[in-house]
């Protein structure tokens, strides 16, 4: 039961950040390979509004996550959008470039050492015990509540919200969509603000469960091979794609060796660029995109 | 005319790669509430002209290096599609347009729409849309497909609705019904047309007006009436020799057109 427990958790975690992946690759097909330290960052910025607004967590909270949704703008704003047009692989090693000057950044502002957002924020993370003796702590159930909501949130906005539904528009065709009077720049930066938000949220409930270190964005990495075995522009693709790497890793590390925990996400990914490259929920005409 | 002209060109130039000139002066005019039709083969640069007019020539890597398009009193040369859209100009393209993996309804629903007829007014004209609203656009048939792509394109609310080569690909049943729903939308939505063809019989059915273009140029213009009765034009678009011998276009040489075309 623990097991099925751990695998639940670690899955949504890897879920939550990878439909960051899936949302920007979906409408602009670049691959964001900044994703996980956009998603430390986030947590950084709760860091820094608990110490801001330390007697009113849900103030800290809320503002932590206006700003990584401003944030995600932006970097479509002033780095991304001179992309448009250009070859996609430029695109994606600017990312390249940002992730590691993010990360470099990040260091230098907040030191490398781990830090606890939660009890700036006054947060206590009880276990709690599930039916079966399992537990689980407050926050990783959290986590888990939150990344069904956001895929939810997301199934809701991308069918029946108009401006989801352009997304999907654009994601398909950018001249037909900008021949039909939508922004795309518009679009391409409401992909990136969502993407930088719902990776922000992922690392901020890991801050507040476990505390916060520079290496929390190795977990966005390891994110990226659940995204692509789903398929990378399918967000059901990316739910699966995440428990199936959740699973191999959690059962790799309780029945092989516990090392294996930093390998198993990208040997799962290997298998499947061989197998079915195109990943389980993606196209065969996405592959010639790839 | 002139004073009632939603679109005017006047001696546009574009060019390709900063090397090709693919339209070379080419002036026309649309009035308003008219149904122009431009005629030519292919690379008479008619799409060109079109793409001039909708904003898609930086895709291509082409720009409009003279003359200038004047719409509703203002120049829209070299502004963006989506800006041009939101002034009122409406393309619906050759290829791809539709967006295949959204339904109908979708489809109908992702213009970005400034005082559009409607999702009912479209209905009223597209009836088997209607039908088919929560249908795969991907899954339609070629005719559904356009019916899809132009009252998309009237989603956007345009004052003026530009068609590029609406037969392509079409049964001449489905290109009778599909110039008849055009004049629909003149005649119901007071919508201004800009039909480019290469099939001169269909678009000559609804036009008022028409240009025919040539390497660049426009050779010949006029009445539809007249057009519809001019020797070269029934020889070469519409079939009907003169001299009771089928030729078809191509089988007359390039200098023997043009003299005939300028003389």
């Amino acid at each position: 039961m623990q097991l099925a427990v751990n695998i639940v958790v670690l899955s949504a975690i890897y879920a939550l950040i990878a439909c960051g992946y899936v949302l920007i690759y979906r409408v602009s097909r670049v691959l964001n390979l900044a994703h996980g330290e956009l998603m430390m960052l986030g947590a950084y910025l709760l860091l820094t509004t608990a110490s801001l607004f330390g007697g009113n967590p849900w103030m800290a909270i809320g503002a932590a996550l206006v700003l990584s949704l401003v944030v995600g703008v932006l970097v479509y704003v002033l780095l991304m959008r001179k992309m448009t047009g250009e070859m996609v692989l430029a695109a994606v090693l600017t990312t390249v470039a940002l992730g590691i000057l993010l990360r470099g950044v990040m260091v230098l502002i907040w030191s490398a050492q781990q830090q606890y957002p939660g009890q700036a924020l006054g947060f206590s993370n009880p276990a709690l015990v599930l039916p079966g003796g399992a537990r689980i702590s407050l926050m990783a159930a959290l986590l888990v509540g939150v990344t069904a909501a956001t895929y939810l949130g997301l199934f809701i906005f991308l069918r029946f919200g108009r401006w989801g539904v352009r997304m999907r528009a654009a994601g398909q065709n950018p001249l037909l969509a900008a021949q039909r009077g939508i922004n795309l720049h518009a679009i391409y930066a409401l992909a990136w603000g969502l993407s930088t938000f719902t990776g922000s949220i992922a690392g901020m409930l890991m801050a507040l469960d476990s505390g916060l270190t520079s290496s929390m964005m190795i977990i966005g990495l390891k994110a990226f091979p659940a995204a692509l075995v789903g398929g990378l522009d399918s967000l059901v693709g990316a739910l699966i794609g995440a428990a199936i790497i959740g699973a191999s890793e959690v059962l790799s590390i309780q029945y092989i060796d516990p090392l294996l925990s930093d390998v198993i996400p990208f040997l799962v990914l290997i298998v499947m660029l061989v197998l079915r490259p195109w990943g389980l929920f993606g196209t065969r005409e996405e592959l010639d995109r790839v | 005319m002139s004073e009632a002209n939603l679109l005017t060109v006047d001696k546009l130039e574009v060019v390709y790669h900063r090397a090709v000139t693919a339209v070379q002066g080419i002036s026309l005019k649309v009035a308003r509430g008219q149904i122009v039709a431009v005629l030519g083969t292919n690379g008479a640069g008619k799409s060109t002209t079109l793409r001039a007019i909708s904003g898609f020539l930086g895709i291509d890597d082409a720009r409009v290096t003279d003359g200038t398009i004047v719409f509703d009193g203002r120049r829209i040369e070299n502004r963006s599609p989506n800006e041009i859209t939101r002034l009122g100009i409406a393309l619906v393209p050759e290829r791809d347009k539709v967006f295949p993996n959204l339904t109908v309804a979708e489809n109908l629903a992702a213009p970005f729409a400034r005082g559009g007829p409607g999702e009912d007014a479209i209905y009223g004209i597209f009836p088997r849309l209607a039908d088919l609203r929560g249908r795969t656009a991907g899954l339609l048939s070629g005719g559904e497909r356009q019916m899809l792509a132009i009252a998309s394109a009237l989603m956007c609310g345009p004052q003026l609705l530009l068609v590029d080569e609406l037969s392509l690909g079409l049964a001449p049943v489905a290109v009778e019904d599909l110039m008849q729903r055009l004049l629909q939308i003149r005649n119901d939505l007071g919508i201004t047309i800009l039909i480019v063809e290469q099939s001169a019989a269909a678009a000559l059915q609804i036009a008022e007006y028409g240009y025919v273009l040539e390497n660049g140029r426009v050779v010949l213009d006029g009445d539809a009436e007249r057009l519809r009765n001019h020797d070269d034009i029934r020889e070469f678009y519409l079939g009907q020799s003169v001299n009771r011998e089928r030729r078809s276009y191509r089988d007359v040489k390039q200098y023997r057109r043009s003299r005939r075309w300028y003389g």
